[in-house]
């Protein structure tokens, strides 16, 4: 299985920015990842797909140091990291934007942008940081930029409330404030899952916009279509471990739907699982 | 996208209380309401010398009220308030009668109610018993507490200078219009400055009519409020006070990091925690306030009513009353929206409705009867603006 995965990525792929190898996670006696090897690379948009069970957000929130792996081994950069905890993950760049999007629909867009690392005016240095005045300018600057680098045309104003926003415009605010805090990795769960066309065309051209801007991008989906349309690798997960790797562009739909359900061999699937 | 294009008229009212200043519209026309009709049938009820009233009667439900939003916009509740109230009041009592000078007696019932907030913050926050729950218990605890520190009577005659003079002394005229000047000019101040501002850094831009429609309305309600008072005895210290806790309070609720992840916290404890705020800690800091501000609340009292009772604090109409301030002033029993001013103007309702019924003779029934529809009314609002924010996806 290993030997057919590395024939599949091998010499095309570009060097990776963040790579795991040989990932195990157990939730009791359930395997939930048995050895999963999986790369990113930076300006690239990676997707991980799998039937359900799969393993797919298993391995993202192992990613995004929700769920300590069992074993397994971190490389970003060609160095070797340790991501246990999500403070890890974060510390190195990595950022994960969950289904839930986990918006607070009673503030601001600014506000949702900063929030919990809110910019302070200058001096007050008598307060405490958490009792000092926030400064709301440089605060609303920062989130126009955020919106303005992800291109989010329909968003009329970063003051007003998220809990009036439409589900397009808060994946990207929830995209946006993944981005804005300094991340190289930007891991999304499902971001088009309970979107309309128009929306899910928007979503669609923030994760590129991140590509353009040198992000390595891992785009969790069932939905092949969009995953052709965005994607420049694709990795397939089955019952917890790796099928392969294809570039989108020597691959089809058929294919890829084939190596979800019954594996590349049935019969060596069975064997490995 | 649907909800954009068909902007209804509870869309439009909801996007109205977004504003700065829209929040009070609701309770401001509640208020306009039962003045004109009690304006109308009880003309004593629009003397300046029955506002004074209105407003001193108002501040122990206001400085409660102001004290239990904080927990609110969390999304908890606090039912231990009132009795708390009355356990730090009895301590300054008994301090005081002991031989304490008024000012110690004042701020160490303060550390007390801090202490008490904390402690029931500590078991909601660390423990994970619901608020209700917890702060039921102190409900008990405390007003025994109460009767144990004020011994068999049940009561101490607060005669201290310092004490009483909170809520006797008045500003002289000029004093208050002085203050309000100011007040005024601050506000001013501030709106026209943040605006040059965001010019300067290319920011999105309220309207002209937006800023000096702020600065008017504020300017109108506050030289109202100045000039009924002084046309009676003057502004009251109490209500200086109260408006100075009550703006501090306000600043913290809505320009610290502090204040923000309280309402991150109400709105979406996942969401807070997520990015990293510890809800324990805010949790614990917000009964902590609270406390502080039933001590506040408690000498308050013991300073309107010239003593210390059993009866002023326990039972249950003081507590009733501040939560249903808070209510009615439009903070979401839901947490994540609110505001410590809205409380003020809902004591105010609270108040004035209280006020009016007993001049015109009703009923302890009727009176009783009145508040619950008030009370429902206001939930009634906050429940419907609520449906709306969400079918607006």
């Amino acid at each position: 299985m290993l030997e057919m995965m590395e024939t599949k990525v091998g010499r095309d792929a570009p060097p990776p920015h963040l790579a795991v190898y040989g990932v195990r996670k157990s939730f009791g006696g359930v395997h939930a990842l048995r050895g999963v090897d999986f790369e990113v690379a930076r300006g690239e948009v990676m997707a991980l797909v799998g039937d359900n069970g799969a393993g797919k957000s298993t391995l993202m929130k192992v990613l995004a140091g929700a769920h300590p792996a069992d074993e397994g081994k971190f490389v970003m950069d060609d160095k070797e990291i340790e991501v246990a905890s999500p403070h890890d993950a974060f510390s190195h760049g990595i950022q994960i934007v969950y289904q839930d999007l986990a918006l607070c629909e009673n503030l601001d867009v600014a506000a949702n942008l900063s929030l919990g690392n809110e910019p302070v005016r200058p001096g007050w240095t008598f307060l405490p940081r958490f009792l000092r005045p926030i400064d709301e300018l440089a605060m609303e600057e920062k989130a126009l930029e955020a919106i303005s680098r992800l291109q989010v045309r329909t968003l009329r104003s970063v003051r007003a409330k998220v809990g009036g926003l439409s589900g397009g415009q808060r994946q990207a605010i929830a995209i946006a404030r993944a981005v804005g805090a300094d991340s190289s990795v930007v891991l999304l769960d499902e971001p088009t899952a309970a979107l309309g066309v128009a929306q899910t065309r928007q979503v669609l051209d923030v994760v590129k916009r991140l590509r353009e801007t040198g992000h390595a991008v891992v785009y969790i989906s069932h939905n092949l279509k969009d995953i052709f349309e965005v994607a420049d690798r694709i990795t397939v997960l089955r019952h917890g471990g790796n099928v392969a790797t294809w570039r989108t562009e020597v691959t089809t739909p058929d294919e890829i739907v084939v190596a979800m359900t019954t594996g590349l061999n049935e019969g060596k699937q069975k064997d490995a699982g | 996208m649907p909800a954009e294009t068909v902007a209804s008229v509870a869309e439009r009212f909801r996007l109205i209380r977004e504003t700065r200043f829209g929040a009070f519209v609701p309770v401001l026309l509640a208020l306009v309401a039962i003045w004109t009709y009690f304006g109308i049938t009880e003309p004593a009820f629009i003397s300046s010398r029955n506002f004074y009233f209105l407003f001193m009667q108002s501040a122990v439900v206001g400085t409660l009220a102001v004290g239990i939003t904080i927990v609110l916009l969390l999304g908890d509740i606090d039912l231990s308030a009132a009795a708390g109230a009355g356990v730090c009041a009895a301590l300054m009592a008994v301090l005081i009668v002991a031989g304490v000078p008024g000012p110690i007696a004042c701020l160490a019932a303060i550390v007390l109610g801090i202490v008490l907030g904390s402690m029931q913050g500590l078991l909601v926050a660390y423990v994970g018993i619901p608020a209700f729950v917890v702060t039921l218990a102190g409900l008990l605890g405390f007003q025994g507490l109460m009767l144990k520190i004020l011994g068999i009577q049940g009561a101490i005659n607060m005669r201290d200078p310092f004490v009483r003079g909170l809520t006797t002394i008045s500003l002289p005229p000029l004093a208050g219009w002085g203050l309000a000047a100011a007040c005024i000019g601050l506000f001013a101040l501030f709106l026209l400055r943040n605006q040059a501002q965001r010019k300067r850094r290319g920011l999105e831009l309220d309207t002209v009519v937006t800023t000096w429609g702020q600065i008017a309305f504020f300017s109108l309600m506050v030289g109202a409020a100045v000039l009924t008072l002084n046309s009676y005895r003057g502004v009251p210290l109490m209500v200086v006070l109260l408006i100075g806790i009550t703006a501090l309070l306000g600043w913290v609720t809505t320009s610290t990091p502090f204040g923000r992840s309280i309402f991150a916290a109400g709105g979406n404890a996942e969401s807070a925690r997520r990015v990293g705020i510890n809800v324990r800690h805010i949790r614990v800091a917000a009964f902590g306030l609270v406390g502080m501000m039933a001590a506040v609340a408690g000498i308050v009292g013991a300073s309107r009513y010239a003593s210390v009772s059993f009866n002023a604090f326990a039972g249950g109409p003081l507590l009733l009353e501040a939560i249903g301030a808070a209510v009615i002033g439009g903070t979401s029993l839901f947490g994540g929206r609110g505001s410590v001013w809205n409380a003020i103007l809902g004591a105010l309702v609270i108040g004035s409705l209280g006020n009016g019924l007993d001049l015109s003779g009703a009923s302890a029934a009727d009176k009783l009867m009145f508040s619950g529809a008030i009370l429902l009314l206001a939930v009634a609002i906050d429940a419907v603006s609520r449906s709306g924010a969400v079918q607006a996806r």
